[in-house]
Order: structure tokens, then sequence, then C-alpha cells
């Protein structure tokens, strides 16, 4: 069960907090930028620990451990993960089920425009290119 | 953290290798229909320079900021934080904070800009929005700015998404409902320690032993996934 995701995510989910020995296969610090602001926007301090945002990194990394592994455990009749596990895995948990959709969205949104932007800036260049050789 | 990283920012970045550049019909439209503003907040990059630079002297300005900052800090925290429990707490409430930042980058005039924040075109929590933000202090609009600026980086995400599940093909939108619950589910520690602190008659920066605290008592909530102690068809 554990054997896929053994490699890198190795650590024994006890209810101990053991920083740097369990997640040696793991770089340290991957979110420590982004945690430091957005512990800050969060009501921490606009400096927060070294070891706070160590800590906050690995319970973040476990709960999407976690999160992903329940959600194979839903979404294994397809064979693949898909958006709707998760989206079901948070359905009881409204705040968040609002946001992620909201965010799916937008980035529908965000698609659209940017296909029709693209469409319409290959239509400029295509004038441009009639005065000078554009890149 | 890199230049104009705000939440949305963070999410779509990457995916839109073209500098969004739909300003002028974007916005014009962003103004009458919420709904289509997302075109407009794709014009955010550029005009977040300007925001970024006091944000970044906010935050890496060590203890010059600190000292007045904590005397202020527990009840902004305490405001801040229920203000962002109210604003994530509901569901609309997280819609508000969308458009909020199309319009914000559409002004371009940098200190109004942040306060007039329509919301997701309900003309009523517009007028919230703009009345609540209008009486931010300095922290509490840096503060601001950091929770709506700050995300997990996608690809950063999307490696240990593929870690975990094992080199699975992770879709993009998958990355991006990854960081939002990831997002949300920091907030919440961050908060829940935040009243163990006041609990404890503690003030400063978070300290690793509230946060072990607060995540036990999430668990006790329920709101954090573990596996179920029995499991019977294991």
């Amino acid at each position: 069960m554990s054997s896929s995701g053994g490699g890198s995510s190795s650590k024994p989910r006890s209810a101990s907090f053991q920083p740097s020995e369990t997640s040696s296969k793991r770089k340290r610090g991957v979110f420590q930028k982004e945690l430091q602001h957005m512990m800050y926007g969060f009501g921490d301090d606009p400096n927060p620990l070294p070891e706070s945002v160590a800590l906050m990194e690995d319970i973040v990394v476990e709960y999407v451990t976690e999160l992903v592994h329940k959600a194979q455990d839903i979404g294994s009749q397809r064979g693949k993960l898909s958006v709707e596990d998760f989206l079901y895995l948070i359905r009881k948990d409204l705040p968040k089920l609002n946001r992620c959709t909201e965010l799916l969205s937008m980035n529908e949104e965000l698609k659209q425009a940017r296909k029709v932007f693209e469409s319409d800036e290959d239509k400029l260049r295509k004038v441009f290119e009639v005065d000078e050789p554009v890149e | 953290m890199k230049q104009s990283k705000d939440p949305f920012e963070a999410a779509f970045e990457e995916q839109e290798d073209s500098p969004p550049e739909s300003p002028a019909d974007a916005s014009a439209d962003a103004r009458q229909n919420p709904n289509s503003s997302i075109a407009a907040h794709s014009s955010q990059s550029q005009p977040q320079d300007q925001l970024q630079l006091p944000h970044d002297d906010n935050a890496k300005k060590g203890p010059s900021q600190f000292t007045p900052g904590s005397g202020s800090g527990s009840a902004n925290a305490s405001a801040s934080g229920s203000f962002t429990a109210t604003a994530g707490g509901g569901g609309a409430g997280t819609g508000m904070k969308s458009k909020e930042e199309e319009e914000e980058e559409e002004e371009e005039n940098m200190d109004v800009e942040l306060g007039k924040f329509p919301s997701s075109g309900d003309p009523d929590k517009m007028a919230k929005m703009q009345a609540i933000l209008s009486q931010f202090t300095e922290e509490q609009m840096s503060r601001y700015e950091s929770f709506r600026r700050a995300g997990f980086q996608k690809s950063n995400m999307k490696r240990l998404l593929a870690s975990i599940t094992g080199t699975q093909k992770i879709s993009v939108p998958m990355t991006i409902v990854v960081s939002g619950i990831a997002k949300m589910f920091v907030g919440e520690v961050v908060e829940t320690a935040r009243i163990v602190m006041q609990e404890r008659k503690e003030s400063g920066p978070i300290r690793p032993c509230h946060l072990r605290e607060a995540y036990r008592r999430l668990k006790l909530e329920g709101k954090i996934f573990k596996r179920p102690m029995s499991r019977l068809f294991r």
C-alpha cells in the first residue's frame, strides 16, 4: 500500500513530530519561502520562527500525503486520480469546497480568455508582419 | 518569494506563458460583468511589481518592524484571524476575494487600488469589503496582502504529488485544487495556534509547541484525515 509513496514520504504516521530525521529522501525547505508569507498572512509574525516553518511544512506534507492516499483509495476504481476525488473528500468542509470550486471555475475562465487572446494575437502578428519582420 | 505571486497568479501563472495582456477590453468588461473579470485578473503581473516592494520591505525587515508590530500584533492577529475566518468561513466569502484582486490590479494605483475591492458581483458584499479594507492599518494591509498572494508553487506541489502517487500524471487542475486545500489547511492550523497562544496568554511568534497543540485540536475535531484505526478489510 505504501510502497508507491514509500520512497519520498517515508514519515512514520505517529503523533510525534520529528522534523528532519524521517524525511531523508525529501528535500527540506521545499515550501519554506511561500510558507513564511502564508503564515504571516494567516496571523503569525512577519518573521515566523524557522522551526515553526519547518514543522508547518511537515504538517502540510503529511496532510497532502494523507489526502492523496485517501483519494487514491476512493478513486482506485477508475485507476487514476481525478479532481472529483479530492472534491469528494472535502465535501464536508464547506469553505474548502467552495474555494476549490471557485478556483476551478476561474481556471476554466482563464483558459477561455487565453484562447481568445491567442487567436487575437495571431491576427495582430500577421498585421505586423506585413510591415516588418517580427519574431 | 518570486515577484508577483498572489494566490491566483501562483495557481495560474505557470499555465500561461503568454504575457497576459488583454487589459483594456477585459477591464472594461470586468466592470460590468464580474464573471468575466478573470481576464482582467490576468493583467496583474506587471502592476504587481509596484505592490511587491512595500510588501517585501515589510516582510524582510526584521527587528525594526517586530517591536511595533508585536504590540498590536496579538490584537491584529486576532482581527486578521477572525477576518480571515469569516472570509473563509462563508462560501460567498471566498468568492469575494477573487474579484477583489482583479479589480485591485486593474486600478493601477497602488494605495487606492488596495482599497477598492468589489466582491463577487454582490453589491452588498462589495460595499462591506470596501468599507473594511479602507480602514485597514498599514500592518493589516500588508498582512492581508500576504494572505492573498501567498501560495504554494505549482511546480513544487506537482513534484510532491507525483512522488506521493508514484509518478502518475498530475493534471494542472489537481495541482490547483490541492494547493488551495493545503493553503486553507495552513490557515486553520495557524489560526488555531493563535487561539492556543491566547489561551496560554503568550505572545510573539508562533512556536512549534503551539502548532502541535493546534494540530492535536484539529485532529480531535476530525479535520485531519487519518486512516481509521481499525480497518476491518485491510
